[in-house]
């Protein structure tokens, strides 16, 4: 092709050419990625406040071992991560659905549905901590007038981390486009073809429409994984807010309220990193949570490789 | 329409303004207690014995909101316009050149992409504590300057679709590498553009683990979201006000994208995969 | 090979970042300055973070301010209000502090102290001819030095009692004993038909407002720590005999009942207090309470007593938890001397300390202060006064994870009173083990 011989007259440039583009990227992974990462691991073994370094050998990793809430964050993330995540995806994916059948009025559905993904986070959570408050919110006062249980959604650790994912499902705009866009994309013809052999609804969604949207929804799961890993701002302003912490003298606000039971690991290290300044504790916690997300960035890579697909059609 | 469809029309329909109400209450009830006199905040009435509107003046009365506001659009408007000036070139150089690494460079973008922002929060502090710009929102901007992984990815994704043909039609008609990335690909590419604009602006805008970290510490240099959720115990009020400056928080979000709404979702498509 | 080309630049790049950050990131300061009187002054902007936030307190706050602007016209103080302990250690440690801080509570004074997140003042002192010994209550002078550091001075102090609202009191006198006080919270307490409280005696759980284990913990003298740091909670019998007689008080109410009630108070420092709006009949609270009531429920006929002691110890009805506002100068800090000068006027000048006190009561911190004519007294604040002078009154001892000590007692307070834990023992040895564990981790052993 002709475009070839033009694009590889001069691949000695071309390299210049693409290291100046690439360059304030470059720069940007240098000092943003590179170094942390290797200074972290420096800092893991040291006692570190910001003021003070002292060598300390394993401390901090045997502490770690020994670190009962970090142990409790890893499980409440992983909670996230296996009921939250898959619960998002289904619940997105049966709202795409619906709103694809609405022919009248989809256009006003999918905006109303969207609506809540726009919201910021810290001032969704307010609203919905204040709505299951019991004493103030309607939802106890509903759900006890119709006689159903009425839980202390953000105060019993029982409840608190499902009060977190129905605000999660709340926000699934996200999600429900993404699934629109690729149900809107499986072929008319094939569900017309299903429907004269007479398959119903559900062999139609798992013979067909599984197969074409699989892709989207495994990136919709991976991605939703990977994000879940940095669960941090609905946990600590719920925990804030429904713990009442008053900010007095005396009364001390810890993360994770009631119980720990909405302590996830970011928070976790934030805590250790910003709040205690055990710095070399914090950079354990960050190397752990960094093994955990390159394990499902690795996932993700294998899973997609089409991600790479270059501007000629190729894999690269 | 047969009967059943028609059944089957009306459930559809039935289960879709019953969601549509789920997805608003939280909203409507917002609005209503933000309207309440601090009292009946406290109760668990639903509907405004009297309609307080005077509470959306005193939120500002009582807390800098104004300043707030200011830091946010500060915060989100730079790092918009970095993000833009050095991710676009980024993006640009990984979807149409040819050169060795360029596959190893995608992987890094994913990879930082994908990388929780606490991971690396410890040393990166301690740079910005070095130039003594801790308590300010510089750390969130400057770093801008310097790409995002995401907006990167997200540009490159779109970059890619748009057909070798016309840069090098471009290049025939005599325009350098750079011309022909202003000319002729940035038009093709605005709905991408935009899109990761409005994304990182809204990222912004709503981010709350950055500033809690960075300018935290400093009233003045607060954001929206970190004023938020302090706005109770901080300035001594009751839920109502919580509440009216929750709704103005979300009034600029909800109003853009009712402007805006085909290239949001056009943008969230793009984040998806084919 | 040019595909090491990325890893070649970013590396070289991580190189010269590595020098940089290899060091601390607060800066030493040199000797103190103190000003020479009738040297000229070039104007200074002084920066003062304090955690002042209630209407009426910021108001008499910035009276005070004003009053060190008169005396000083060439220092501008720009004043920031509700700043918390965190905000100050991260400032001071992330290296860009204010000039001067202000913290409620006594609780990070070791921490201040140790790792030099304030200035030692004892130069200061010496500079400007002040004798701490002559001029503070001497259990002030304790909790405002660590390890013979006095990185920070006392502004007005702070005694806990007990609150009690007369109209609902219905003629009884204040509980001096813990079961008085249990016996009076189950008959004032009334209760709606659908068994939801309408008005609490007592709330007796440990989330309410200043029910935190420091200040209850006096209530039967329970002692925090062992002289080498570790943890004495799970071995001393009496945090026990406190978490006991709680979740007792917490049980007849029903958990779950007081927490919807609780729900549904109004911010403390706010008019929708409980206690201001007569949702509860005695509460646990600081001497401070006595200018709120009468700023925000002028009408409130109202009592104060000491805390209630257990029933075994009657000799020590009369004590109460002590602490104070400390303030100081943060390492870093641009304008050390004209700081100095407002933490020496907001702490030594007797006429200011008065002001003040008579304004927000609160105890003043000074000898001179404490005894002058002008230092408006009634009853309600005698009480704490007189707590304020009682020899079992105490403190908590200065501890570099003392917050994280009280996060964990309080955490397992939460779990204890909820029913969510049932075994005491068991709660308070892993209380114990936490402590422990964190204290190496921060500072050795």
């Amino acid at each position: 092709m002709a475009t070839t011989a033009l694009r590889h007259k001069n691949p000695g440039r071309g390299n210049l050419r693409a290291l100046l583009y690439l360059s304030p990227w470059l720069a940007g992974f240098a000092i943003f990625f590179v170094y942390p990462l290797v200074s972290t691991v420096y800092f893991s073994f040291q006692r570190y406040d910001l003021f003070t370094l002292e060598p300390v050998g394993l401390l901090n990793w045997e502490y770690f071992l020994k670190d009962q809430a970090a142990w409790t964050a890893i499980r409440n993330t992983l909670w996230l991560v296996v009921v939250m995540v898959p619960l998002r995806v289904l619940f997105g994916l049966g709202v795409a659905q619906l709103v694809t059948r609405l022919k009248a009025g989809a256009g006003v559905y999918r905006t109303i549905f969207y609506l809540p993904a726009l919201v910021p986070l810290v001032a969704g959570t307010l609203g919905f901590v204040f709505l299951l408050n019991p004493g103030t919110g309607p939802v106890q006062a509903i759900l006890s007038a119709v006689g159903l249980p009425a839980p202390d959604w953000f105060g019993d650790p029982a409840w608190s981390k499902w009060g977190l994912t129905l605000l999660g499902l709340w926000s699934v705009g996200d999600l429900m486009v993404i699934f629109m866009a690729a149900l809107l994309d499986v072929p008319k013809q094939l569900y017309e073809a299903a429907a004269i052999d007479g398959a119903n609804g559900w062999r139609q969604f798992t013979s067909i429409t599984l197969p074409v949207i699989r892709p989207v929804l495994m990136f919709a799961l991976v991605t939703g994984v990977i994000q879940t890993l940095q669960y941090f701002t609905q946990a600590e302003v719920a925990a804030r807010v429904a713990s009442g912490a008053t900010d007095s003298a005396g009364s001390v606000f810890t993360p994770g309220y009631p119980d720990q039971s909405t302590l996830t690991f970011p928070q976790w290290l934030f805590q250790q990193g910003f709040r205690d300044y055990a710095m070399g504790y914090a950079c354990v916690l960050a190397l752990v949570l960094f093994a955990v997300s390159m394990v499902f960035t690795l996932i993700l890579l294998r899973q997609f490789r089409g991600l790479g697909q270059d501007i000629d059609g190729e894999d690269i | 329409m047969t009967r059943g469809t028609l059944l089957l029309w009306v459930a559809r329909h039935a289960l879709g303004i019953a969601l549509a109400l789920m997805f608003l209450g939280p909203l409507v009830f917002i609005a209503l207690t933000a309207l309440m006199s601090d009292r009946q905040a406290l109760t668990s009435d639903l509907w405004p014995h009297t309609w307080n509107w005077g509470n959306f003046a005193e939120i500002f009365e009582k807390a800098p909101l104004l300043t707030w506001i200011g830091n946010t659009l500060l915060y989100s408007v730079l790092a918009t316009a970095f993000m833009l000036v050095s991710s676009i070139p980024v993006a640009y150089a990984l979807a149409r050149f040819r050169f060795p690494g360029r596959r190893l460079a995608l992987l890094l973008v994913i990879t930082m992409m994908m990388l929780p922002p606490q991971v690396v929060a410890v040393p990166i502090y301690l740079i910005w504590a070095r130039f003594h710009l801790t308590g300010t929102l510089w750390p969130l901007i400057l770093p801008m300057l310097l790409g995002d992984a995401f907006s990167i990815f997200l540009l490159r994704q779109f970059l890619v679709t748009i057909p070798r043909e016309y840069s090098d039609a471009a290049r025939v008609d005599g325009c350098g590498e750079f011309r022909t990335l202003v000319r002729v690909i940035l038009p093709m590419a605005r709905p991408a553009i935009a899109a990761v604009a409005l994304f990182q602006f809204f990222y912004c805008w709503n981010d709350y683990y950055g500033p809690l970290l960075y300018a935290g510490t400093d009233l003045d240099n607060w954001t929206l979201s970190l004023g938020l959720a302090a706005f109770r115990s901080v300035h001594r009020v009751q839920w109502n006000l919580t509440m009216a400056a929750t709704l103005l928080a979300m009034a600029p979000v909800i109003i853009v994208f009712f402007f805006a709404q085909k290239v949001f979702i056009e943008g969230v498509k793009l984040t998806g995969v084919k | 090979m040019k595909r090491l080309l990325l890893f070649s630049a970013a590396l070289s790049a991580t190189a010269g970042l590595a020098a940089l950050t290899a060091c601390t990131a607060g800066t030493e300061s040199g000797p103190p300055k103190v000003a020479q009187s009738g040297a000229s002054h070039e104007p200074v902007t002084i920066e003062f973070w304090h955690g002042f936030s209630a209407d009426n307190e910021l108001k008499a706050f910035d009276e005070t301010l004003a009053g060190f602007q008169k005396k000083f016209p060439w220092i501008t103080v720009k004043p920031t209000k509700a700043v918390q302990d965190g905000q100050i250690l991260q400032s001071v440690r992330g290296g860009n502090p204010p000039d001067v801080a202000l913290s409620f509570t006594t609780d990070s004074v070791a921490e201040f102290c140790k790792a030099g997140i304030f200035q030692d003042l004892n130069p200061y002192l010496k500079a400007s001819g002040i004798d701490p010994a002559s001029l503070f209550p001497k259990v002030i002078a304790e909790y405002t030095q660590y390890q013979g550091k006095r990185c920070v001075m006392p502004m007005l102090a702070d005694a806990y009692g007990l609150y009690y609202n007369k109209a609902l009191m219905k003629g009884h006198q204040p509980p001096k004993t813990m079961s008085e006080l249990a016996d009076l919270a189950k008959k004032l307490t009334v209760k709606d038909d659908k068994g939801d409280i309408k008005v609490a005696g007592f709330v007796p759980i440990s989330q309410m407002y200043e029910n935190a284990p420091i200040h209850t913990g006096v209530m039967v003298g329970a002692k925090w720590t062992n002289p080498d740091g570790t943890s004495a909670i799970g071995s001393d019998p009496q945090w026990k005999k406190l978490m006991t007689w709680q979740k007792d008080l917490t049980d007849w109410y029903g958990y779950d009942r007081l927490e919807k009630f609780r729900k549904s108070f109004g911010d403390e420092w706010s008019a929708e207090n409980p206690f201001n709006t007569g949702k509860v009949a005695m509460a646990i609270d600081g001497e401070w309470r006595t200018a709120m009531l009468a700023a925000d429920a002028p009408d409130l006929d109202y009592g104060t007593a000491p805390l209630p002691v257990a029933d075994d110890q009657p000799q020590r009805y009369g004590a109460g938890f002590i602490t104070g506002t400390v303030i100081g100068i943060p390492r870093g800090a641009k304008h050390a001397e004209a700081a100095w000068e407002l933490v020496k006027y907001l702490t030594t000048d007797t006429g200011s300390l008065v002001t003040l006190s008579n304004a927000i009561r609160n105890v003043p911190s000074t000898l001179p202060a404490l005894q002058s004519p002008d230092l408006k007294k009634d009853s309600n604040f005698q009480t704490f006064l007189d707590v304020f002078a009682n020899p079992n009154s105490t403190t908590l001892p200065a501890h570099v994870n003392s917050v994280f000590n009280q996060q964990t007692l309080q955490e397992a307070q939460i779990k204890w009173e909820s029913g969510r834990a049932s075994d005491l023992d068991a709660l308070l040895a892993e209380v114990d083990k936490k402590i422990d564990e964190k204290l190496k981790l921060t500072a050795g052993g």
